[in-house]
């Protein structure tokens, strides 16, 4: 292939003396370090780089930069990358994606065989009936013609993006001479600013201009690069803006991370995103060939690329008539220019891989490889549509311009008018001094009420109103479509033909178009059709664009990538003391919550076993702790839990229950009494936070003069317990200042003692298990000692750790019940057997008169023990209880397990109180439909119910 | 006691770029004394930092970390000593948290670019200045955070229930990665 680079540019991009190979459908080439991946290719000739996504007709160049919707390559297993932006980067190996078998040939171009049936609503029309193919074949078909790349799902290369928060003043969102004059002008009055340019260089269309524009562009990037108040980012893009000026930025380029979304939190938001070309409609305006006057700007003076040998210039406006120069200047020859403003036309273009005749307005025919049109530009006017703008079409002007916004969102540069550089430096230099004037007075604010701030140093700003002199708006001609039909969205390959076809279907209201047809709904998301596709809209309704309207530009501005959005992720988990212990020491870990927990250390049912017959110890730090202290404690548990405190002697423990206020039970736990007005509460696991913020709530709110001071202390204590005949025995061995004799130290009691030499360790002597038992709370950063002495001083006792599936056999032996299992959302004290614990002659408690109701009530269900008939069958926790003859179902198991220490399954279960008493036969469902008899046991205990073991 | 050694959540105590620009330093053995009571008490008075500042006094570094709530953080084994220094007229806790809590130091340049990719805090000068004192979230943890400057430069006090420690730490460490910390082999997140 002949190369297309040029003699060197003053504006060039590209560094000549550093070549870079890449590979291009597999064949190798060669550009160089600033190229992009289609310039690079531009230059080594190749003028194809795309199928359409409907009739996969071929598709070259168009805009040449980020919005080219002819430029969306494979790059190694990175889909969708735009060639036009993406600068190339040595050993890149691209590939056209939505072609088969390749490029050249492509299976594909069948589809333009019907294409005349593939009209607006094809989908909707088409895929109706029958409805039992939709997901056997029309599902399957329509997947095979997806557009877009190919990611495989075990993919590694997409695993680093990143986060980061941001608060800058100023926000400024595009990088042209306005967007930096006003970043300049907001840094200058003191605010902090972020500058936001998607291209990878700023200039906007600055940098492919002559020689004035690029003497600007220098002034402008000097100021820019050398002030310290303003942080760059290129290669970037602002995808959204929130409510409150939450403003999303995705990083492209970041140095460790593939991509990196920013969340910013914006005082004042300049939008000044310039202008984009729009293509023009006429019959073959997709031909490879048919360029926009700004790519053949870029491609010559960015990237010295020839864009072809023979041009024909279609131009409205002086944008398109500067090109010429950079025709000429590049060798290019100009066969003919056509003035749109005297009513030159192009009606069709003819040409498979490239542009080969040009027919025009009066009949001519010519010839030439290169079409470049420059019929005007579309406002891309998103980032104002999130800030609750409805930009107005100016029939002068030819595009839609901003109408209102928000004090803190303000629009300065191409968007908002025309003028020459001068006249738009000037115009963001006064947005950028506006829009800091505004920003500090938020600052000031957010500084006045934040507490760790200081006082502001500054008055707060006056409010400004805006009296910026507008930009001029120059008239343009409304140059949108020929005589012939072309397309008008190249992403969705929808025509115009198809756009007055949904019109004349009744579709004529311009959301209503855009959704039945899909037009704009690409991946430029309506940047280059916006305003063609309202003008084809209008001609076929008869009226005026104005009067049409606009769509509702919504986030991402720009395509994102889902990895981006989806960014880090933080899954916090906690850790005891112990926990490297347990797993240097063969535990198998389950995730409780946030808590990482040893589940077993190889074998529960020998670590119950162990428990029963000798000495064991587990790890309970997850278990909620809360250090309460105030005169006022015993009135707190006496309103949080269903039974009375107010006579808890010091070093006694009671257990209590919580209920919430519709009389649910809502958490459980042991408390301590451990001084006159210190105590120390437990709670389940899972409940801890939430009881915490209950009784902060309740201290807050309800009793505000209550004195109780609320600590958790959760993870600082970490809690062990010794549990088994032998516990005691053990225990003596590491204990010296506290008796631990049973008449001495009670059931249900708690001391303070040294443990192991630890000193101000919290024993208590309670227990889940239905073994003699002590649990100890030390300081977590000497726990590991404890528990290593402990093993130490055990070992001819048979200590040994055991895990929570060890720990729930036991408890359900011992006919524990666990709040949130054996109980649900809707049980009440009755259901958990709590009448003996609930009193109800308290003059206050959380619930007290739904629990006078539920012990009023007969219909409960009510926990009971079960056993099944086949002591080897154990019925899945959840499995039903259901009546003998059908399926009414009458209760369910909420716990189950083997039980090693009486050799049989066990179990306890929810039932209707009509069959809570003792003796009563059930029919429990298993999982595999059948069905086995159950028994329910005089109590919920299946081991030791007389609790003998534990208190001795 | 003086032979049992203090076990941190941290497994790694001190982590640096080659260049300085970032550093963190286990802290976790700090005493930290949590101290709650009105403003108008003793205690209040003697404290007297105010909600969201703090201020360092006799090697104490007092934090007003929430309306009438006080942390105290000093070198480590001073609990008691710390403690008995709060008046008690009046209604007054003095809760000794200093094993409830994992805390780390992150100094330097960097160190403002490497906590705004793990929380959302404004940490400008202007909101956020030395000696200030915040709560947040920092990678979905709830921590306390000072801002605590030493010679070398900015430096934040970064503590969290003692639990996260492990996690938090290798968090904020991988953060920290981009600019220059190496991350030790075996340290994980999860």
């Amino acid at each position: 292939m002949s190369s297309h680079r040029i003699l060197s540019r003053p504006g060039e991009l590209i560094d000549r003396s550093t070549r870079l190979s890449f590979t291009w459908n597999g064949r190798p080439y060669t550009g160089y370090k600033g190229d992009t991946i289609a310039s690079a290719l531009a230059a080594e000739g190749v003028g194809v780089f795309s199928r359409g996504l409907k009739y996969h007709r071929r598709r070259g160049i168009l805009t040449a930069d980020h919005w080219d919707p002819n430029l969306a390559v494979q790059v190694g297993d990175e889909p969708n990358v735009r060639a036009g932006s993406r600068r190339l980067v040595e050993g890149m190996q691209v590939t056209a994606q939505n072609v088969w078998p390749c490029l050249r040939f492509d299976i594909g171009t069948a589809t333009r065989l019907v294409g005349r049936f593939l009209s607006a609503g094809f989908y909707y029309k088409t895929f109706m009936r029958p409805r039992f193919l939709w997901n056997h074949v029309y599902q399957r078909v329509l997947r095979k013609f997806a557009p877009g790349g190919q990611v495989h799902w075990q993919t590694k290369s997409h695993d680093n993006y990143d986060k980061r928060y941001a608060h800058p003043d100023v926000l400024v969102a595009g990088g042209g001479p306005a967007g930096i004059a006003a970043a300049l002008a907001a840094a200058k009055a003191g605010a902090s600013v972020m500058l936001v340019e998607q291209e990878p260089e700023l200039g906007g269309h600055l940098r492919w201009g002559g020689p004035d524009d690029l003497s600007v562009l220098d002034g402008l990037l000097e100021a820019v690069q050398s002030c310290s108040g303003i942080e760059i980012l290129c290669d970037s893009v602002v995808t959204g803006r929130y409510d409150h000026n939450w403003v999303a930025i995705m990083q492209r380029s970041h140095p460790v991370a593939l991509e990196r979304l920013i969340k910013a939190r914006v005082g004042s938001l300049v939008v000044a995103p310039g202008l984009i070309e729009r293509p023009y409609v006429f019959a073959g305006n997709d031909t490879p060939g048919v360029m926009l006057s700004g790519a053949v700007k870029r491609l010559i003076n960015l990237w010295a690329v020839s864009p072809g040998h023979r041009a024909v210039v279609f131009s409205a406006n002086l944008e398109g008539d500067a090109v010429l120069a950079d025709l000429e200047s590049a060798g290019v020859e100009v066969v003919a220019v056509l003035d749109a403003r005297a009513g030159d036309d192009v009606v069709r273009v003819k040409g498979k891989g490239r542009v080969k005749t040009i027919l025009t307005g009066d009949g001519q025919t010519l010839e030439a490889d290169l079409l470049v049109t420059a019929v005007g530009w579309t406002s891309p006017t998103s980032l104002l549509n999130m800030a609750g703008d409805r930009p107005v079409y100016d029939q002068v002007a030819a595009r839609y311009f901003p109408q209102s916004l928000p004090d803190n969102v303000l629009a300065t540069g191409g968007i908002t008018g025309d003028g020459s550089i001068t006249e738009l430096v000037a115009h963001g230099r006064e947005t950028g001094t506006l829009a800091a004037s505004r920003a500090m007075r938020i600052r000031h604010d957010r500084m006045s009420a934040t507490a760790r701030s200081p006082k502001p140093s500054f008055d707060r700003p006056a409010a400004v109103s805006d009296e910026r002199v507008p930009l001029r708006r120059v008239p343009h001609p409304e140059c949108y479509q020929s005589s012939t039909h072309g397309l008008v969205d190249f992403s969705e390959d929808i025509s115009s033909k198809d756009l007055i076809q949904a019109a004349a279907e009744g579709f004529d209201s311009i959301e209503l178009m855009k959704r039945y047809t899909t037009v704009t709904m690409g991946p430029s998301q309506g940047k280059l059709e916006t305003v063609n596709a309202a003008a084809v809209l209008a001609e076929a309704r008869q009226t005026a664009i104005v009067d049409v309207g606009t769509t509702v530009w919504r986030p991402p501005f720009a395509p994102v990538s889902l990895g981006a959005l989806a960014g880090q992720s933080f899954e916090p988990t906690r850790r005891s003391a112990i926990q490297n212990w347990h797993e240097a020491n063969g535990a198998t870990n389950m995730l409780a919550g946030q808590w990482v927990r040893p589940d077993h250390y190889g074998n529960p049912m020998a670590e119950v076993a162990n428990v029963r017959n000798n000495v064991g110890l587990i790890d309970v730090t997850p278990l909620g702790k809360l250090d309460l202290r105030g005169p006022d404690v015993s009135r707190l548990l006496d309103l949080v839990y269903v039974n009375k405190w107010q006579n808890l002697e010091i070093g006694r423990v009671r257990y209590g229950v919580m209920v919430a206020e519709d009389g649910v039970v809502s958490d459980d736990g042991v408390t301590g009494r451990l001084a006159e007005e210190h105590y120390l509460m437990t709670t389940t696991s899972s409940g801890a936070g939430a009881v915490w913020e209950m009784l902060e709530d309740w201290l807050q709110t309800y009793r505000p003069e209550w004195e109780v001071h609320v600590t958790p202390v959760t993870g600082g204590l970490t809690s062990i317990n010794v549990a088994g005949p032998r516990s005691r025995e053990l225990l003596k061995r590491l204990v010296d200042d506290v008796d631990l004799s049973a008449t001495a130290f009670p059931y249900f009691s708690v001391r303070k003692g040294s443990v192991a030499g630890v000193q101000d360790c919290i024993i208590w002597r309670i227990g889940f298990t239905g073994e003699l038992s002590y649990e100890i709370h030390a300081h977590s950063g000497y726990a590991l000692h404890i528990w290593e002495a402990l093993l130490g001083a055990g070992s001819d006792l048979g200590v040994a750790p055991f895990g929570v599936e060890a720990q729930r056999i036991l408890r359900l032996e011992k006919g524990h019940y666990i709040v949130g299992q054996d109980t649900d959302g809707l049980s009440k004290a009755p259901t958990a057997s709590l009448g003996g614990l609930v009193k109800l002659d308290k003059l206050d408690t959380i619930g007290l008169p739904e629990l006078r109701a539920a012990f009023q009530r007969s219909d409960l269900p009510v926990l009971v023990g079960l056993q099944t008939e086949d002591p080897s069958i154990v019925p899945e926790e959840a499995c039903q209880i259901v009546s003998s003859d059908g399926n009414e179902i009458l209760g369910r198991i909420t716990s189950s397990r083997m039980s090693p220490t009486l050799g049989r399954s066990v179990c306890l279960a929810q039932v209707y109180s009509s069959l809570a008493a003792a003796g009563t036969l059930l029919t429990v469902k298993l999982v595999d439909g059948r069905r086995v008899k159950a028994t329910v046991q005089e109590q919920h205990a299946h081991v030791d119910p007389e609790g003998e073991r534990q208190r001795v | 006691m003086s032979d049992i050694h203090y076990r941190s959540a941290v497994e790694f105590p001190f982590l640096s770029a080659p260049d300085g620009s970032i550093s963190l330093a286990d802290h976790s053995e700090y005493t930290k004394v949590l101290v709650r009571a009105d403003r108008k008490t003793a205690a209040g008075k003697h404290l007297k930092v105010s909600y969201g500042r703090s201020r360092s006094r006799d090697g104490i570094l007092i934090c007003g970390s929430r309306p009438d709530e006080w942390t105290l953080l000093s070198e480590a084994h001073r609990s008691t000593e710390v403690a008995e220094s709060v008046p008690r007229d009046g209604f007054v806790s003095v809760v000794d948290i200093t094993h409830a809590r994992t805390m780390f130091r992150i100094s330097g340049s960097c160190a403002v670019d490497a906590l705004a990719k793990v929380c959302n805090v404004d940490l400008a000068d202007h909101m956020t200045p030395d000696g200030a004192v915040f709560s947040g979230s920092i990678a979905k943890v709830g921590c306390d955070v000072v801002r605590n400057d030493q010679e070398a430069g900015r430096s934040y006090l970064i503590a969290c229930e003692r639990s996260f420690g492990k996690y938090l730490f290798a968090v904020v460490a991988d953060a920290c990665a981009e600019f220059g910390i190496a991350i030790p082999s075996g340290m994980s997140t999860h």
